[in-house]
């Protein structure tokens, strides 16, 4: 191999190697799944498994929020569509919301999928158009699960027996 | 040094260094970047390897060399500056009283060596003693003391800190992929060290030294 041609190789290659781990540094996949999911997200090719999302919808709907997020979880396995990760922040909201206190660890859950919806939406825009649902947009999902974990004086106030799950 | 070192190896084999050495294995694969403080230490451990002549960077990037030559001499120097922020990053305890203490210990073993000037190899070994030291402090002491379910380690080591609150040394339990991996990581960076185009008098010398039969080399 010529001289330069091998440098010319070197040279590439040392720049996608490095490029790679700025990329795996930043994203932090946790399995091949997201890695390759996240790789055809950033090109525009990645799409969910329908007939999974929809088998979440209808458990999501049926108050069944465990089996809703593993279906969730068949459909959208690289966390890289924006609806489906709102749709899981949601179903993490529903199970841990109560009447008297909130399932703290469920709304901390809800808040890091939200996160993730915003961080691959266009823009950090989510807009769900679902008449089931009385939230429809990322920010007043996760405005309602920041302010359940909150503490204060209000979770005293016995009219928040009558508040009314969103 | 070949271009082929030039071009693959030494690159290759420092970014493979900069990649694994921000992986911990715990529940999740975490990828920690290199602390502003492990970039500071590498850019004395890079003027330590210019100072004793364990690399020449004019052999990297000079003048008469053509440009694309010189691109890969750049690629050599920065994928080395990351390469050595990273090693630190993996010989530095994460958090509390040992990682104030490794850091202090090894700005202050590196500038010791800078003010005393030492030849190529006895850098090289210094650093195969610095490192290796960091790595069984950290992932075989440190680990047995952070151990959740003890062991004899752990007794024995309870044993001789008796008084210290164990609040201030413990660190993150890592599952023992971790340590396979920090090893192999170190292994790799201190391999590269030693594979750096070294000073041309150092090089020419090591060449005559070849050259001449046992009864003619220069007496040292």
């Amino acid at each position: 191999m010529r001289d330069s041609t091998a440098r010319a190789i070197g040279l590439a290659l040392a720049a996608l190697y490095a490029a790679s781990i700025v990329w795996l540094y930043v994203r932090e996949p946790q399995s091949v799944a997201e890695m390759t999911g996240a790789l055809s997200a950033s090109v525009g090719a990645y799409r969910i498994d329908a007939r999974a999302f929809d088998d979440g919808l209808r458990f999501f709907r049926g108050e069944q929020f465990d089996a809703a997020r593993l279906a969730f979880a068949r459909a959208d396995p690289a966390r890289q569509d924006a609806r489906t990760q709102f749709y899981v922040a949601y179903s993490f909201y529903r199970q841990g919301w109560g009447r008297v206190y909130n399932d703290v660890d469920l709304f901390a859950q809800g808040v890091a999928a939200i996160d993730r919806a915003v961080a691959v939406a266009p823009g950090g825009r989510i807009v769900v158009d679902d008449p089931d649902l009385k939230m429809h947009s990322a920010d007043e999902l996760k405005a309602e699960l920041q302010t359940g974990l909150q503490r204060g004086a209000s979770d005293l106030n016995p009219m928040k027996l009558f508040r009314q799950r969103k | 040094m070949t271009h082929i070192r030039e071009a693959f190896v030494l690159p290759l084999l420092f970014l493979t260094v900069a990649l694994l050495g921000g992986v911990r294995v715990a529940d999740r694969v975490v990828l920690l970047p290199p602390p502003l403080f492990a970039l500071v230490l590498a850019v004395i451990l890079t003027g330590v390897l210019v100072k004793s002549g364990a690399l020449a960077p004019d052999r990297l990037i000079n003048a008469s060399r053509p440009g694309l030559a010189n691109a890969n001499g750049v690629v050599v120097l920065v994928s080395l500056v990351a390469a050595a922020a990273q090693a630190f990053n993996v010989a530095i305890p994460e958090f509390g009283l040992p990682r104030l203490l490794f850091s202090v210990f090894l700005f202050v073993l590196l500038i010791n060596t800078l003010a005393a000037s030492p030849d190529r190899v006895r850098v090289l070994r210094s650093m195969l003693v610095i490192f290796t030291s960091a790595f069984v402090l950290k992932f075989i002491v440190l680990a047995a003391v952070s151990d959740p379910t003890g062991g004899r380690m752990k007794r024995l080591l309870l044993a001789m800190l008796e008084g210290v609150t164990l609040g201030t040394l413990t660190q993150d339990a890592y599952r023992p992929a971790t340590g396979y991996l920090a090893f192999i990581t170190l292994t790799l960076f201190v391999s590269g060290l030693a594979l750096l185009p070294p000073r041309a008098m150092l090089a020419l010398e090591r060449q005559s030294r070849t050259l001449l039969p046992p009864d003619q080399e220069p007496r040292r």
